[in-house]
């Protein structure tokens, strides 16, 4: 009885060698990184956008930066919480080639009140205007704020959706990036 | 379907999948231990507890000592309801150290310990499963079959339904049969049955981590599990032969 077993364990293992290499990634499939979309593992997605003075921002003129592409509104409490502790982080990292964008969900916030929530805040990092939800839809908006890491090669690193932030996450996140 | 369930727990409340799954898991097997008596109730019952404080506490404590040189900056940070600041490998291993302990002072007996455990793993994967449909995470490989799922454009393999069909079909082997005759033969064939799941589902992932070139970490690991899970098991039935 337990010399069938033996067999039978010994044919399972056989089999799984034998799939292993029939299912090897001969096609590249699993090395995602190439396709963009708003996951870990993905290119981010390229988006432009104009900040408040005008000027364009296009996300993929930024490779070769670690990059935190964070969507809020200034009607979101949690959006409110974590801006400081992103503006921190932003003063403490900016020197070794962090970028943050912070782009404001403006197809569903009041635009009049961003220099206010700006000035509030002292945010002195590049704050975007996604008047047509350009971003919100590359993104898949489900809730704000939404926190993109994107690392020097453009790849998602992390997503963190909700907040706020801890400043020990934001640190743990950019040290990742920046390397 | 699937896009309902990934809108009601989207992240972060794909993580209450989890919580509900260790909930079943630690119901059903409480409740198993009651009916087959082979393990001190109120001692399994203090062991699961433990096990999940130390998880808990030991994933976040020990995240904070990897990464001390951040927290020191912002030491309130330890405090954050932030699920990403918290290590699952680390926590893992606070979990099992905790539980082998208390175990051993409880004097609960390993193998049959282990076999009680075994309704609360098997729900864990189910709902790690069902997590990752919520997630988009573990996603699978482009495919032009009929069942593939649109994620970000591209047609996939849904991976993560492959996932929880097959979790569900190991809870329900585990959770419906009855004792098996020897002690550690319902946790190995549990161990035996989750890595082969895995050594087989990991060929629709469109994430794997690839070593040699093309070869699926995942699965290699899982091929390795199921030797040792197959070995244990036989080991185990020479034992008890020679025991009569």
């Amino acid at each position: 009885m337990q010399s069938k077993q033996r067999i039978f364990f010994a044919a399972i293992l056989a089999l799984g060698l034998v799939w292993i290499f029939l299912s090897a990634d001969q096609d590249g499939a699993s090395t995602n990184g190439l396709i963009p979309a708003p996951r870990a593992g993905f290119l981010a997605p390229d988006f432009t956008l104009e900040t408040m003075d005008g000027d364009t921002v296009k996300l993929s003129d930024l490779r070769g930066q670690a990059v935190i592409v964070n969507l809020w509104a200034t009607w979101c409490p949690p959006c409110k919480a974590e801006m400081p502790a992103l503006q921190k982080v932003y003063e403490e990292y900016k020197a070794r080639g962090l970028v943050v964008l912070a782009v404001n969900s403006t197809a569903q916030d009041d635009p009049q009140a961003i220099p206010a929530f700006i000035a509030e805040y002292g945010l002195t990092f590049p704050v975007l205007l996604d008047t047509n939800n350009e971003a919100g839809r590359l993104y898949e908006l489900r809730s704000l704020p939404s926190t993109f890491f994107i690392g020097r090669d453009g790849i998602i690193y992390e997503v963190v959706i909700g907040g706020p932030m801890a400043e020990a996450l934001l640190r743990t996140r950019v040290e990742e990036i920046l390397k | 379907m699937i896009e309902a369930i990934q809108n009601w727990f989207a992240p972060p409340r794909h993580l209450i999948l989890l919580v509900i799954a260790l909930w079943f898991g630690w119901w059903l097997a409480e409740r198993i231990v009651k009916r087959e008596g082979k393990v001190h109730e109120a001692a399994f019952s203090n062991l699961t507890f433990y096990g999940l404080l130390a998880f808990v506490i030991g994933g976040r404590v020990l995240y904070a000592l990897d990464n001390l040189a951040v927290f020191s900056l912002s030491p309130l940070s330890i405090f954050s309801p932030n699920p990403q600041l918290f290590d699952p490998f680390f926590a893992g291993t606070a979990a099992i150290v905790t539980m082998l302990v208390y175990g051993q002072r409880a004097k609960l007996p390993f193998w049959q310990t282990l076999d009680a455990l075994t309704p609360l793993l098997a729900a864990l994967m189910l709902g790690l499963g069902a997590a990752h449909l919520a997630e988009g995470s573990a996603f699978g490989r482009e495919t032009s079959l009929p069942w593939g799922i649109a994620v970000d454009g591209v047609t996939r393999h849904p991976s993560q339904v492959y996932e929880t069909v097959f979790a569900f079909f190991i809870l329900n082997l585990i959770g419906t049969r009855g004792p098996l005759p020897h002690a550690g033969a319902q946790f190995l064939t549990f161990l035996a049955w989750t890595s082969a799941a895995r050594l087989f589902l990991e060929a629709f992932r469109g994430d794997s981590v690839l070593i040699f070139g093309s070869l699926r970490l995942g699965q290699i690991l899982a091929w390795a599990v199921l030797a040792v899970a197959f070995l244990a098991l036989n080991r185990l039935q020479s034992k008890e032969q020679l025991a009569n």
